[in-house]
């Protein structure tokens, strides 16, 4: 069978590529340039060039494709051009969305984010959820205009459409982002000071690379036309979370809590870097909020319905830690 | 104490979405009330399993007086003890008089004036009941500017200043407390987020987040006080209000919504439907 993805130069795309051509399908990648060290490799895997801001350039790669995987889009906090966050993830998503009806492909599996979502109060969030704080940055509206554009097209146009949802997704993989977890399991392993949001307890929910490629693929099979599904892991602390990974990896780096201001003078700082040199900030001083939340989820609907599984952090961390000892030393 | 309950109006999105987060934390029973489709059931749920209150959801279109009606029948066959009346739904508009269509105008009357007074009307025995009981309508600051582009929306929330300020009077020896709050703009939905981003400096440092106004409208409400305006630069535009001559006011007025691009649209309910198609165009 022939299977369209968009995103395969991204962590999770790439990984979803792999998979699939393991399994033996025959999947068609569309990647904005076909000689960038992430794109996967694979007998079974046939580069396409394009992006999908341009619609022409998606036509060939989709041609006799069953299934549809879209988790291409533009992920980070800011932007100095914001329109582009609506240019990639929202425009981009129709281009895909119409191609896709209008070649008359079986199912579309679009990734999306938690961030949708927004924070947790006292109980972890379910699909079905309300927001209970406005949505205050580009990246998290442009998802939510996608994900309604995934659920339009399904009510209206007949599309089979399932979108998931994912939250901080860790393990191994290729690195394509300055602001990871897998980024900053790396900076605690070789020992380097790791601050934190003070208090240290607040919630996040991390969920493990293989088990967001397995989900992608139960969604697929078995996900309802215009639903949603989360696709997480488990839900815990930041003091917990590094309290399990120093058990793992055995390294003692120290780790400090800090309170919101030290996170906005650091934000600051990149906002000057930003004037004089151009650097785009990882953050800015107003998404410093982001951090100092609960954003505990539920993945019940998915385990339920789909059959998900979600290894346990354990072992997950087990297994990223050696992933990235090893590439360390290669 | 708290087996009595808060009823609020327009409530799936916006400033009522964010009065019922903080009546809800602050463990107060609801009744919510919105327009059908508005998945206000979504709302009810999580704010019950997050808080350990009873949450009612009523589906009702309150431009329509037998669904006013129809609400406080259901309530009273319910029997639920309100003592808390929040007439939060509203529809609000930007747009110049001959460009609104009639029935436009038409619907934000019937919401914003008459509803009000007919609910306010319907549960007053209710309230006088459950003393001691509160009412929190909701104003606007356009109650005391003349802005262009908001007669229709000014004249409804001007009603409801001289309305609240009235009954204030009338019901306080009975043991209900009256209450109106009159907030500046607020991004009470996506479609208005994105026309505050486009106003100029001034207007757009009043503009307010609806969870930040919540809290304030609440506290103002149970410590009685009579008049609400939430934000230091919206209290400090009241006082150059009382001070300034109106020849100046007018200016300023005037200035501040010229770059302002027509729109009309509800201020809390409806936002979900309409919201897409909105934005699309305001892009």
């Amino acid at each position: 069978m022939k299977i369209f993805i968009t995103g395969a130069t991204g962590y999770v795309g790439h990984a979803l590529a792999l998979r699939l051509a393991q399994n033996g399908d025959c999947v068609h990648v569309l990647v904005r340039d076909p000689s960038s060290p992430h794109v996967p490799k694979h007998e079974n895997i046939r580069v396409f060039t394009g992006d999908i801001t341009d619609r022409s350039t998606i036509i060939q790669p989709l041609t006799e494709c069953k299934q549809v995987f879209h988790t291409a889009a533009l992920v980070k906090l800011w932007a100095k051009d914001p329109s582009i966050f609506y240019k990639t993830n929202v425009e981009g998503t129709r281009n895909v969305l119409d191609e896709a009806l209008e070649q008359g492909v079986k199912k579309v599996v679009f990734t999306s984010s938690c961030g949708v979502l927004g924070p947790s109060i006292n109980v972890p969030m379910c699909e079905t959820d309300p927001r209970n704080t406005r949505i205050d940055n580009d990246y998290e509206f442009s998802k939510l205009l996608a994900e309604n554009l995934v659920k339009e097209y399904c009510q209206k146009k007949g599309l089979s459409g399932v979108i998931v949802s994912l939250s901080k997704v860790y393990g191994p993989g290729i690195e394509t982002h300055p602001f990871s977890v897998n980024r900053a399991i790396k900076n605690f392993i070789k020992g380097k000071i790791t601050f934190i949001p003070k208090p240290a307890s607040f919630l996040a929910n991390y969920c493990f690379i293989n088990d967001v490629v397995e989900g992608h693929l139960l969604a697929m099979q078995k996900g309802v036309g215009g639903e949603k599904y989360i696709l997480g892991g488990e839900n815990i602390s930041y003091t917990e979370l590094f309290q399990r990974l120093r058990s793992v990896s055995g390294a003692k780096a120290p780790v400090i809590p800090v309170p919101p201001f030290v996170f906005k003078c650091i934000a600051s700082l990149q906002w000057l870097q930003c004037k004089v040199s151009g650097k785009e900030p990882f953050f800015t001083a107003k998404g410093v909020h982001h951090f100092f939340c609960n954003k505990a989820l539920s993945s019940d609907k998915a385990i339920c319905e789909l059959g998900y599984h979600i290894t346990p952090l354990h072992t997950g961390l087990q297994q990223t830690t050696g992933f990235l000892k090893n590439i360390e030393h290669a | 104490m708290h087996n009595t309950y808060t009823l609020i109006t327009g409530a799936s999105e916006g400033f009522g979405k964010s009065l019922a987060f903080e009546c809800a934390a602050k463990k107060m029973n609801l009744i919510l009330v919105s327009l059908p489709g508005a998945e206000l059931n979504y709302l009810a749920a999580y704010l019950k399993r997050n808080y350990e209150v009873d949450v009612v959801p009523i589906e009702k279109d309150l431009s329509k007086e037998e669904d006013c009606i129809a609400l406080f029948e259901v309530v009273s066959a319910l029997q639920l003890p309100v003592n808390m009346l929040i007439n939060n739904a509203g529809i609000g508009s930007t747009v110049s008089f001959g460009e609104g269509s009639l029935q436009l105008y038409q619907r934000q009357i019937k919401l914003n004036v008459l509803a009000t007074t007919m609910i306010t009307h319907l549960f007053l025995d209710t309230l006088k009941k459950n003393k001691p009981s509160y009412i929190l309508n909701v104003g606007s600051m356009s109650c005391f500017f003349f802005l262009v582009k908001k007669q229709v929306y000014g004249g409804t929330k001007s009603y409801i200043y001289f309305f609240s300020k009235s009954l204030h009077r009338e019901v306080k020896a009975e043991g209900i407390h009256v209450s109106v709050i009159c907030p500046g703009g607020m991004n009470t939905n996506v479609a208005l987020t994105l026309l505050h981003k486009s106003m100029s400096r001034l207007p757009r440092l009043s503009i307010m987040n609806p969870e930040d106004v919540a809290p304030i409208a609440i506290n103002g409400l149970l410590k009685g006080r009579e008049v609400i305006i939430p934000g230091k630069l919206n209290q400090f535009l009241m006082l150059l209000d009382k001070l300034l001559p109106s020849s100046i006011k007018k200016m300023i007025t005037t200035q501040q919504m010229k770059h302002l691009k027509s729109i009309a649209l509800p201020i809390d309910i409806e936002a979900a439907i309409s919201l897409q198609n909105t934005v699309h165009t305001a892009k």
